[in-house]
């Protein structure tokens, strides 16, 4: 549907005005605030909705303040095939008038031109959705609730309701359905809470039904209980009477058994004396028999001590005699020990003596070294030192020679350029002319000679003729030059201290033999130095020196020089040494090492000679050291033995002498009478006793004793059996007495009784509440089933819109109430909540669009934007712009903008803008068919006015 | 010599249909009239006895629900039987048999028991005045291993001249005992040969509730409860005036029982029927004294059944007991039940689903619900 034009006339602040939308695209309304935009729209609601005989709110809202007119609403509509003037005046001189000019032309008026429009619309585009749309669009987009979501979602709701009845239906009143749903979710409230928590009356029936059956359960106990203690007490009453007569029939038993157990008691005591007399009897025979037996081991006892007394003698006499033995072996290896010592001392003596000498020699031939080393550094010092003391003349190095050639080069080289600028003097020597001299050279007759003039030249002819040549100007230059150049080199030759060119290099080659010399001397000291320092190394001769110094209070010095060495600072006296370093040296040093040879070998015969006679001597002491202690071992062996000895002749005596004594008292033959006689007695009371004893075992005493015991035992039982029955009787009638007076079959009906109540109530309640749980389901299935057709065309086409904001990457969940629940851009995604403001209203603006193209898929419907975007950046009010246009070409779509600050929508490709001023009725009150502002002077587009105009006046 | 026979007083008993007070509380009303009711029976029956001069009551067993019952229905009956100017035999029967809980032998019954009535707790003869004796067949526990009657009449001689002996029993006879091999049932053919031999001159029992007599025999029979106890009765509500003696008797049944529990079938398909069930229930005698059992079958619309609800909701507070049996009736929502609804869109589909399911009870219900929700909400 699309709505080309709309005219209103006494419409609430409007008195008179007409407004052409373009036919498709963007239409912007701007104006002030109250210059009646939003009623311009509003008035197409009005006009379709509401019949001229109405006077609903809405109508009487739409009145003009303070005039008696009718407000009046004409629009001129393309739907579907249809193009239709619609024209409705509500309230005074009422007005129903229908031009169908398209397909077919028809004119009707009243109520069926009223019908015949919803039928159109109905006909062309989803009316139900649509209507509820227009409610919605009256709320502005950018308010609190942000549009699009909660509010699309309720005229979705409404659609879904089916609120496309009859004509005069009020938008917005028509949320019968959806309160059915409000109110069967309250009747589920009533008995579920969340997670299906029972509440309310279902909860009560739940809890009552629970108490009722603890309670019968509680109740039935305690009436079984009774009947347990019933069922007992008639079991008791039979034990009684049974436990009576067993106990009658067991006291007989028990009286005849203890008789019987008496009588054997008596002789039971009779055994027991006899059996006492046979045990005293017994120990009388074997204190006997002890006595005698201990008088046998004294005597034999006696015997043995006497015999040990005596084998101990023998052995003490043996062990003496080794004793003296062993002493004499001893004292003969003391003596060879004692030789063994003093030959190993001399021995240790001669080996030293031998390494003393070995150790002179060896230092005398390291001093001779040595001082032949220092005497040679020494020489080769002193050489050097002449070497250096020769070439001590003009020291001229390869450095100054070669700057004292560059000099002398220079001054030949000025010589040459001053001969070459000055003028020539031809002297030619005719024959025969002789003694010619040009320049003080003689010319030989026929020969010319030419002469430089660069200095005063003289050609004569001795005695003739003497010509004097001098230069002029032009050679003075060249001639300093020379001069300079001569001193210069003249110069250098003094600082050098030589004559000439010659000299210097004369003097160059000096200084380098000399130099070379020296190296060579330098080499010599280091060499026989070993790198040490000529003090470093005579402090090493004067140390050897020292040492080699015979001792006043040593050896004499007449055993060493028996040698014919010299001796200590005789070194140094020799001349010969010094004055002749090769010969003698060399001489010497073969000597000393066939000496030092000599020395070492001696000196190792004599240590082994020693460690030999050390060895002898220890061994020796060894042999002396075993004889000793085997002396000890001996001499101890013989206190010992003369100790056992003494005790075995004392315990002897003592044992003779208690032998004797007992003899006195008790001769042996008593005692062994004794023995006999007690124990013939003690046999014979054990014969009485056994025999007593015998015949009682044989009348079974054990089994008359069992019995009694067991027959005692038997009437204690039964006895305490009766007690114990007894006490449980009186038990349970005592209960029994307690629960007869407590009503317990009382309590069991009653409980019984609300049980079935309880169950009765909770299956009704439980009916009412899945009925409530049914109905519920029920409502809510049909309603997101028909919500459901609208999802995907919605979420496609907000996402085409959308996509122009947040570019490419967007998606959006959308559920079955037609919320944007969530966008995703880049991948991430956001709860719409969490969206920021401006993104909520883009997305609301885009919601808005596409559900446009819902109600409508062909021409769309107007959509109503009132002034949004409030929130927006002006980045994304361009791509706001964009999405008006994208969601208006290629489509008929309609879109009208509502705006106070037309600058907001500037990049908004508008195909129209309206600019709204005020429309006020003339000053007078009267009726007037001339409104002042009749014609659309508001209208600032280009476009010409519509020739459908035409047909509305006609009508009108 | 004459006197009154009956049995089965069952005091303390509760009838679950009449209804429960919550825990804690009271029985309910209907409870609480039908308990005062019977203890009402009995006092008519001591009037009945002194009104025909009879000599004695003897009540044959289940005097008491249980030996279990309160001290308050102890004391109820003892004051009802304070009332009475003849003696009175109470035997203990199959509920309160004389075992170790025997209610009266308790402490409660001993003190207030009136000196006239005498527990037959032995059993054997107990003179009841020169000339009259009582032979007593008492239960001793709930489960008896003999024909206890039986086993009375074995030991009797016949009466001395003079003496009128009636036999007090209780238990099923067994021309009326579905369980033949129960060791307690009543052998009818004994008792017929003790009258016959005049060993007693009529036997008396209890435990069955309606009042019968063997056929062809009036000597032998039930005088049936005095009060209504259930609706299986056939007719209880009696005691029996016997005039007995060596010649024969005359059994004389008096109505003393004012409660009634019926059964009643409603065949429901239109609204005439459902007018003509109210009517009916309205017309019903001392309603406040019936329980009534009604089964209702047929097919209704959901407007039918919401009226048939209304009209068994308005006798409901009347009635002493209403319980209505509607598994046989069938509830089939039409056209117009779902057309009054007015509703549109979603709420209409739903509705139409609800309704096409008539076989759902649940659907039913919700369907109901729906209305009462469209009903009450405002209409568009």
């Amino acid at each position: 549907m699309r709505l080309l034009r709309i005219r209103l006339t006494d419409f609430r602040g409007v008195h008179d005005r007409e407004v052409h939308l373009a036919e498709q695209g963007v239409t912007v309304l701007e104006g002030e605030n109250e210059v009646g935009k939003t009623s311009t729209v509003a008035a197409l609601d009005l006009l379709v909705d509401f019949r001229d005989s109405s006077t609903a709110a809405e109508v009487r809202a739409a009145a003009p303040a303070g005039r008696d007119a009718g407000p009046e609403v004409e629009a001129e509509i393309v739907t579907g095939p249809y193009r239709l003037v619609y024209r409705k005046r509500w309230l005074r001189r009422k007005l129903t008038e229908l031009s169908v000019l398209a397909p077919r032309p028809e004119q009707l008026t009243g109520r069926e031109a009223h019908e015949r429009v919803l039928a159109i619309l109905d006909e062309t585009m989803d009316l139900s959705l649509w209507r509820a749309l227009r409610v919605e669009q009256h709320t502005p987009l950018g308010q609190a609730d942000l549009g699009g979501q909660d509010a699309l979602t309720r005229a979705l709701d409404r659609a879904a309701s089916g609120a496309s009845g009859a004509g005069g239906t009020v938008p917005g009143a028509d949320a019968a359905a959806e309160d059915l749903v409000d109110r069967a979710v309250a009747e589920v409230r009533r008995y579920h809470g969340g997670h299906h928590r029972p509440v309310g009356p279902l909860r009560e029936a739940i809890d009552r039904l629970a108490a009722a059956r603890a309670e019968v359960e509680a109740a039935e106990a305690s009436v079984a209980e009774v009947e347990r203690d019933v069922a007992l007490r008639a079991d008791l009453d039979r034990e009684v009477s049974t436990l009576t007569v067993e106990r009658q029939g067991q006291a007989e038993r028990a009286r005849e058994l203890e008789d019987r157990w008496s009588a054997f008691e008596s002789r039971r005591l009779e055994v027991a004396a006899a059996a006492e007399r046979a045990e005293a009897a017994r120990e009388r025979a074997r204190r006997a028999t002890d006595r005698q037996a201990e008088r046998a081991r004294l005597v034999s006892r006696a015997a043995g001590t006497a015999q040990a007394a005596d084998a101990a003698d023998t052995t003490i006499a043996a062990q003496e005699e080794r004793d003296a033995a062993r002493r004499a072996d001893r004292d003969e290896r003391r003596a060879a020990w004692e030789a063994a010592r003093a030959a190993a001392t001399e021995a240790d003596a001669a080996s030293r003596a031998a390494d003393d000498a070995l150790a002179t020699a060896r230092d005398r031939g390291e001093l001779a070294d040595l001082s032949g080393r220092l005497r040679r550094a020494e020489a080769a010092e002193a050489t050097r030192r002449e070497v250096e003391r020769a070439a001590a003349g003009p020291r001229v190095d390869a450095a100054a020679l070669e700057e004292l050639e560059e000099l002398d080069r220079r001054l030949v080289r000025a010589e040459a350029e001053l001969a070459a600028g000055a003028g020539t003097v031809e002297v030619v020597a005719h024959e025969g002319a002789a003694g010619l001299t040009a320049d003080g050279e003689a010319v030989p007759p026929g020969e010319t000679r030419t002469v430089p003039v660069a200095g005063p030249v003289t050609v004569a002819v001795p005695g003739v003729v003497e010509v004097r040549v001098r230069p002029g100007l032009d050679g003075a230059e060249a001639r300093r030059r020379v001069e300079r150049a001569r001193e210069e080199r003249d110069h250098a030759c003094a600082a050098l201290g030589v004559a000439d060119l010659a000299a210097a290099r004369a003097a160059r080659h000096a200084g380098e033999d000399a130099a070379a010399r020296v190296r060579e001397l330098s080499a010599v000291v280091a060499r026989e130095l070993g790198g040490r320092s000529t003090a470093e190394v005579r402090t090493e001769v004067d140390r050897l020196a020292e040492r080699l110094r015979p001792e006043p209070d040593a050896k004499p010095p007449a055993k060493r020089r028996a040698r014919g060495q010299p001796d200590g600072p005789a070194l140094f006296d020799d001349p010969a040494l010094v004055e002749d370093p090769e010969a003698p040296d060399e001489e010497a040093r073969a000597a000393r090492a066939a000496e030092l040879d000599g020395l070492r070998r001696a000196a190792a015969a004599t240590r082994d000679a020693a460690a030999a006679a050390r060895r002898v001597a220890e061994e020796a002491e060894q042999a002396w050291r075993r004889a000793d202690d085997a002396v000890r071992d001996a001499e101890s062996e013989v206190a010992a033995a003369r100790t056992a000895g003494a005790v075995a002749r004392n315990d002897a005596d003592r044992l003779a002498a208690e032998l004797a004594e007992a003899r006195a008292g008790s001769p042996d033959a008593a005692l062994d009478a004794e023995a006999t006689d007690t124990l013939a007695r003690a046999r014979r009371t054990e014969a009485d006793h056994e025999q007593r004893a015998a015949a009682l075992a044989a009348d079974d005493p054990d089994t008359v004793e069992a019995l009694v015991v067991s027959a005692r035992r038997a009437t204690e039982s039964l006895t305490t059996r009766s007690a114990e029955v007894e006490r449980r009787r009186a038990e349970v009638t005592g209960r029994l007495q307690v629960a007869g007076g407590e009503g317990r079959h009382d309590r069991l009906a009653a409980a019984r009784d609300e049980l079935a109540a309880a169950e009765r109530e909770h299956a009704s309640v439980s009916r009412r509440a899945a009925a409530a749980v049914r109905l519920h389901t029920t409502l809510a299935r049909h309603r997101d089933e028909v919500r459901q057709a609208y999802v995907a065309p919605f979420r496609r086409e907000v996402e085409r819109l959308a996509r122009i904001v947040f570019g490419p990457t967007l998606a959006l969940e959308v559920d079955q109430g037609l919320r944007i629940v969530a966008r995703t851009l880049h991948g991430v995604t956001v709860p719409f909540e969490a969206l920021s403001s401006g993104a909520k209203e883009q997305l609301g603006l885009c919601a808005r669009l596409a559900v446009a193209a819902l109600v409508d898929a062909e021409d769309g419907v107007p959509v109503m934007i009132d002034d949004a975007l409030g929130h927006s950046d002006p980045g994304r009010l361009e791509r706001l712009a964009a999405v008006f246009t994208a969601a208006t070409t290629g489509t008929t779509h309609q879109v009208v903008v509502l705006t106070c600050s037309p600058a907001r929508y500037r990049g908004v490709g508008a195909a129209r803008t309206v600019a709204l001023s005020p429309s006020l009725p003339p000053p007078t009150a009267v009726p007037s068919p001339a409104p002042v502002e009749e014609t659309p002077a508001e209208e600032t587009s280009a476009e010409p006015a519509a020739p459908t105009d035409d047909p509305l006046r006609d009508v009108g | 010599m004459r006197f009154v026979h009956t049995a089965d007083w069952q005091l303390g008993m509760t009838r679950r249909f009449l209804g429960a007070g919550r825990p804690g509380q009271a029985a309910g009303e209907a409870q609480a009239r039908f308990a005062q009711a019977r203890l009402d029976a009995v006092v008519a029956l001591g009037r009945v006895a002194t009104d025909e001069g009879a000599a004695f009551v003897v009540v044959c067993g289940d005097v008491f629900e249980s030996n279990l019952v309160g001290p308050d229905v102890v004391g109820r009956a003892c004051e009802a039987l304070r009332g009475f100017t003849v003696p009175v035999l109470l035997l203990p029967g199959n509920h309160d048999p004389a075992d170790a809980a025997l209610v009266t032998r308790r402490a409660d019954f001993a003190r207030r028991c009136p000196p006239h009535v005498t527990v037959l707790d032995r059993a054997g003869v107990h003179e009841v005045a020169p000339g009259i004796e009582v032979v007593a067949a008492p239960w001793t526990s709930k489960r008896p291993l003999s024909d206890l009657v039986a086993d009375q009449l074995r030991a009797l001689d016949p009466a001395p001249s003079g003496v009128v002996r009636v036999l007090a029993g209780h238990g099923a006879v067994d021309v009326l005992s579905p369980d033949a091999h129960d060791p307690a049932v009543v052998h009818t053919d004994l008792c017929r040969a003790a009258l016959a031999d005049g060993r007693v001159h009529y036997v008396a029992l209890g435990d069955r509730h309606s009042t019968w007599a063997l056929p062809g025999e009036s000597r032998i029979g039930y005088s049936g409860a005095p009060e209504v106890t259930s609706h299986d009765e056939t007719d209880p509500g009696n005691v029996l005036v016997v005039d007995a003696g060596p010649d024969g008797a005359v059994v004389r049944p008096v109505r003393v029982g004012r409660w009634a529990f019926t059964r009643d079938h409603a065949t429901l398909d239109s609204d005439a029927d459902l007018a003509a069930l109210d009517a009916r229930l309205s017309a019903l005698a001392a309603p406040e004294r019936t329980a009534l059992r009604l089964l209702c079958e047929g097919t209704l619309t959901l407007r039918q059944r919401a009226r048939l609800d209304d009209v068994l909701a308005a006798h409901v507070p009347v009635l002493a007991a209403l319980e209505v049996d509607t598994t046989e009736l069938v509830t089939r929502p039409d056209d117009a039940d779902v057309e009054a609804l007015g509703l549109s869109g979603f709420a209409a589909s739903a509705a139409a689903e609800l309704a096409a399911d008539a076989a759902d009870a649940e659907a039913l219900d919700a369907l109901g619900l729906l209305h009462r929700l469209a009903g009450t909400g405002g209409e568009r």
